[in-house]
């Protein structure tokens, strides 16, 4: 058990993206109870946007550059080094257009100039990007989690989704081996989980596209769902909301489609983690799922 | 070394498919190609694959290993001969099997062709009557793409590719903004007209695998990011894909936050959105979404819209705002492990360090060895 020791506790500017926002309000306040536990103060930053979810890169490239840079200057002048990210999207647009900045000094130079033209403080290129799962699959974010996931997971079958854009492009993600990933098992064997192996687990739920192209989606999201049902999983875990939603929600129209019945209930990666910690339904708000993780996880009630 | 391989063997007349496992021995610095190449003369003749170059130019050898698609010949296999470890090799995913590793690249070229892979000359003679030149700057913005061979590494794991074989897919749709992107051509608009249809560009489900497994740095991706910038730039925004980007620019400039209820009916428009009421009505029962969407508003969103406004004026619209980036992001190393040159190089079985200036090995220069030259000096030499 743990001493009473008290926690140093880390700064962290906070962005929680669009979907923690609105649809995926679990996320942001299971989010905000488990950071102290894993210490974490998070600073939460008030004048940011949208950071364009590939889809204003897209579009209009330029303007992503510069709306990523004001969520990065609103982060440095909070005298953090660090912004935390909590969606696998905005972990990759913030970091893609941190490295533009900070690689090229011209570049940060004609972005600096055009932010402070608007009233937004410039940008020096130091703050580091994070997404919470590298915060606490490794280091003091690490051994804090096994000192508070006392309540453990007792044996739940866990099959990990990662989705793509925490794991490639690699060269901007760079935290750990693309093909090979081993951070959410980690996590869920340190709360007492069973992690279930399926090969779906590093591919793309389709979400980008669920609008636009939904019966290609469709093709995508059904292969993690059906082969963790075939592996055996209780529950599936995902570091990602975008990822979330096209799991959970979009469920029923692999449902309505297939004929087929899967249930399958998914967590975001603080719930998780939440669960095994004691937090409770007023943090988790797992009535805010499609699809209700409560009956897989009554077993593990004492 | 020893080096243990296990291959799906596949033969399409009978049907049969069988894992088969070689040992043999190898020279450290051996590839997967020049293991194959054992196998093949000394161990199973029958073993098929795609060879030519054997130096990373023809894109004849892709090829999965542990599922991962590669260039057999770029693949060395010394730390994994070391570990112990004995990888399964499979032909590429995407494409149906001929033999073995060898799959029928039929679909893949004919995707290559819809795409109109050859320049339409628009520019006129220069009044000298001499070369149309074209300065390096507006070649950049084609650089990366021009390096594609061809080798198919990117389709093998496209996963929207997966699910509509039809999708144009990574390579041909990076080929396409190779001409897109060439100042010579003249044919921008009509290709991304064509580049714009069902099964294209905005088929991309952005899953990076192309990025990730391209073995000469083309990033497939960002290429079609890139053509989705030039079409909107140029008004081609018909596509839901299309309108589905722009609702979150829209989003971004008025609220900051995207305005996610509205992004069914901005992308496929209200018509086709009533068909998503059954939908949309069960995600309001757990508060996904709400019935009447009241866009919440971040603080100081001016800022943002006044951003847009002023790098609109800034002439970096469409390609040119990804370009402005890549000479940053081509510092990173490809899976960043951290590790400097030097120690890239001091690794057993590594490919030998080219010679830097100043290093005196005492080896030939190309004097050396032209016929009829003097040797002047060796190399390294002052």
């Amino acid at each position: 058990m743990s001493t009473t020791e008290p926690v140093a506790t880390k700064r962290v500017a906070y962005y929680k993206g669009c979907l923690a926002s609105l649809s995926a309000k679990e996320l942001d306040s299971s989010t905000k109870a488990l950071a102290p536990l894993v210490g974490m103060e998070l600073v939460e930053l008030e004048s940011v946007t949208c950071c364009g979810a590939g889809d204003i890169h897209e579009a209009e490239p330029d303007y992503y550059l510069h709306l990523n840079a004001r969520i990065l200057a609103y982060a440095e002048a909070t005298g953090c080094d660090m912004l935390l990210t909590v969606c696998n999207v905005c972990t990759l647009n913030l970091r893609q257009a941190n490295f533009m900045l900070q690689g090229d000094s011209e570049l940060l130079a004609r972005v600096n100039e055009n932010l402070t033209t608007v009233g937004v403080p410039a940008y020096s290129g130091n703050v580091d990007v994070r997404h919470l799962l590298w915060e606490i699959a490794e280091g003091e974010g690490y051994e804090k989690l096994k000192e508070i996931a006392h309540r453990g997971l007792k044996g739940l079958k866990v099959a990990p989704f990662y989705g793509c854009q925490i794991l490639r492009p690699s060269k901007i993600m760079g935290f750990e081996d693309p093909d090979r990933p081993w951070s959410l098992e980690r996590i869920i064997e340190a709360c007492g989980g069973e992690a279930i192996d399926y090969p779906a687990k590093i591919k793309c739920c389709g979400f980008p596209i669920i609008a636009a192209r939904e019966e290609t989606a469709l093709g995508e999201v059904i292969q993690p769902v059906e082969q963790a049902i075939e592996a055996g999983a209780d529950v599936m875990v995902t570091p990602c909301p975008l990822c979330h939603l096209s799991l959970d929600a979009w469920q029923q129209k692999l449902e309505a489609s297939t004929g087929r019945t899967f249930k399958m209930p998914i967590l975001h990666l603080a719930q998780l983690v939440g669960v095994a910690a004691g937090l409770e339904e007023a943090e988790l708000k797992f009535k805010r799922h499609i699809v209700d993780p409560r009956p897989a996880l009554e077993r593990l009630e004492v | 070394m020893k080096v243990g391989l296990k291959v799906w063997r596949y033969d399409s007349v009978s049907g049969e498919r069988a894992l088969r496992e070689y040992e043999i021995d190898a020279p450290e610095e051996a590839t997967l190609l020049d293991c194959l190449d054992i196998v093949k003369d000394r161990h199973d003749g029958s073993l098929a694959y795609r060879k030519s170059c054997r130096m990373m130019i023809c894109g004849s050898c892709g090829m999965r290993m542990d599922g991962a698609a590669v260039l057999a010949c770029k693949t060395r296999m010394y730390d994994i001969a070391q570990e112990g470890r004995v990888p399964v090799i499979s032909a590429m995913g995407n494409l149906p099997i001929v033999k073995d590793l060898v799959v029928d690249m039929d679909p893949f070229w004919s995707k290559f062709k819809a795409m109109w892979p050859w320049l339409e000359p628009g520019y006129e003679r220069p009044d000298d009557g001499r070369e149309y030149r074209i300065s390096q700057e507006r070649m950049n913005v084609v650089h990366k793409e021009a390096l594609c061979i061809n080798c198919g590494c990117c389709v093998s794991e496209c996963n929207a590719m997966e699910s509509d074989p039809e999708f144009l897919g990574p390579q041909a749709l990076a080929k396409g903004m190779r001409f897109v992107g060439d100042p010579r051509d003249s044919a921008t608009v009509e290709r991304l007209e064509r580049y714009n249809q069902e099964h294209g560009i905005w088929d991309c489900t952005r899953c990076y695998f192309c990025n990730e497994r391209c073995p000469k740095g083309v990033d497939p991706r960002d290429a079609i990011a890139k053509l989705g910038a030039e079409s909107i730039r140029l008004g081609i925004d018909r596509d839901m894909g299309a309108k589905h980007a722009k609702w979150f620019v829209r989003s971004a400039e008025t609220t900051g936050w995207l305005r996610e209820e509205e992004l069914i009916p901005k992308t496929q428009g209200y018509v086709s959105a009533i068909k998503q009421l059954k939908f949309g009505a069960s995600l309001a029962r757990h508060g996904k979404v709400r019935p009447v969407p009241i866009p919440h508003t971040a603080r100081d969103v001016g800022e943002a819209r006044n951003l847009r406004k002023v790098v609109r004026g800034q002439d970096r619209q469409g390609a040119l705002g990804h370009v402005q980036g890549e000479r940053a992001l081509a510092r990173l190393a490809h899976g960043n492990a951290g590790e400097s040159l030097e120690e890239i190089y001091a690794r057993p079985g590594a490919a030998p360090r080219p010679f830097l200036p100043g290093e005196g090995q005492g080896s030939l220069t190309q004097a050396d060895v032209t016929p009829g030259k003097e040797p002047t000096r060796k190399r390294g030499e002052a």
